[in-house]
């Protein structure tokens, strides 16, 4: 089975994640008017091809909406939660270009982002073990080097509970 | 709900219609002897101590929502973060500035070129228009001309016995180069 559409690495997980805007809390919507034709708009319409998905799948919470052919001249405009509106005029400027632009004015810088990555981590320990939802191990014998499961591979006679106290009897 | 001493004893291994047994059926069952005093001491101590137990679970509550709502609405150095955001608009102010210069002066010279192209048709046009008549004025020139020795009424006779007095002998081979190689005399 074919995959679907014309670059469907796009879809792919990878490629999403590689994304690096992330919106600040206070972006709510994101609109892009751009031209189907002309070389003006080349460059957006780049970025709405390749760049939008991976800043949607960075930001599920920010609405994204596209009009095409409305306008001479292509811009992207941010509605922020305070009512302020954000102009960013993306006419003649590659893919690449506005990318940079967009993560510059609005996006969350790395320190920040690493911060919350720091914050993330310091909920949940490492090292317990419990179901795969909330910790990273279940048991120990999922570890290498340590006693495999008995489910698998039998114990020894010699770690076994009934051997012992046989042993503990006859002695 | 006190333990009141009941007459039929709740049930455990037999249904609700079985009667009780004949050793039972003197029984009464009474709840445990208190005394009052220790009653009284006992109570209030738990009293105290669910007292202190509830203030401290609504204290963490509450510090855990006000941690929650803190974390929502994004706890940060305000007035840092607006000077940033303040700084960041005027940035992309800006910008927007010079993409504006840079697109009305793509604007100026796309007009420019437009102009210049409008003139050179215009000119090409003249120039046409001014060769076209040069050729027919040329024309009518040649034609004037040519009438100077056109057959008119007045020189009708005049002109047929010039023909007549100036025989034209017609009588002539030619080779593939166009000279004259042979003449038959006119008879």
């Amino acid at each position: 089975m074919p995959m679907k559409g014309r670059f469907p690495v796009r879809r792919t997980l990878r490629y999403l994640s590689q994304g690096d805007v992330v919106f600040k809390s206070a972006v709510k919507v994101m609109t892009v008017n751009y031209n189907t034709a002309g070389e003006l708009s080349e460059g957006a319409r780049k970025f709405v091809f390749f760049s939008i998905p991976q800043i949607q799948y960075k930001n599920p919470w920010v609405q994204i909406m596209l009009f095409r052919n409305m306008t001479p001249s292509p811009f992207l405009r941010f509605y922020l939660d305070n009512g302020e509106q954000v102009l960013v005029d993306v006419e003649n400027k590659t893919n690449k270009e506005i990318t940079e632009h967009v993560k510059k004015i609005l996006g969350k810088s790395k320190e920040t982002l690493e911060k919350e990555e720091r914050e993330r981590k310091k909920l949940s320990h490492p090292a317990t073990f419990g179901p795969k939802k909330y910790h990273l191990r279940e048991c120990m014998c999922e570890i290498e080097g340590q006693v495999p499961c008995p489910a698998f591979v039998p114990l020894p006679k010699e770690m076994r509970g009934k051997y012992k106290a046989a042993m503990k009897n006859e002695a | 709900p006190g333990w009141s001493p009941r007459l039929v004893p709740a049930r455990g291994r037999k249904s609700r219609h079985a009667p009780p047994a004949k050793s039972k059926a003197g029984r009464l069952k009474l709840p445990p002897p208190v005394d009052p005093e220790e009653l009284l001491v006992v109570l209030e101590r738990y009293r105290q101590h669910r007292l202190v137990l509830g203030a401290l679970r609504a204290e963490f509550r509450a510090e855990v929502l006000q941690k929650k709502r803190e974390e929502r609405l994004g706890g940060e150095d305000s007035a840092e973060l607006l000077e940033e955001h303040r700084r960041l608009m005027a940035w992309n102010d800006e910008e927007n500035a010079r993409q504006r210069a840079r697109r009305e002066e793509r604007l100026r010279k796309e007009a420019e070129e437009e102009k210049r192209r409008k003139l050179e048709v215009a000119e090409k046009q003249a120039r046409k228009m001014e060769d076209f008549m040069k050729e027919k004025e040329k024309e009518v020139l040649q034609l004037q001309e040519e009438a100077k020795s056109f057959i008119t009424l007045e020189n009708l006779d005049a002109r047929i016995e010039e023909c007549l007095d100036n025989p034209r002998n017609y009588n002539f081979a030619i080779d593939k180069d166009g000279r004259v190689v042979k003449r038959t005399v006119l008879s």
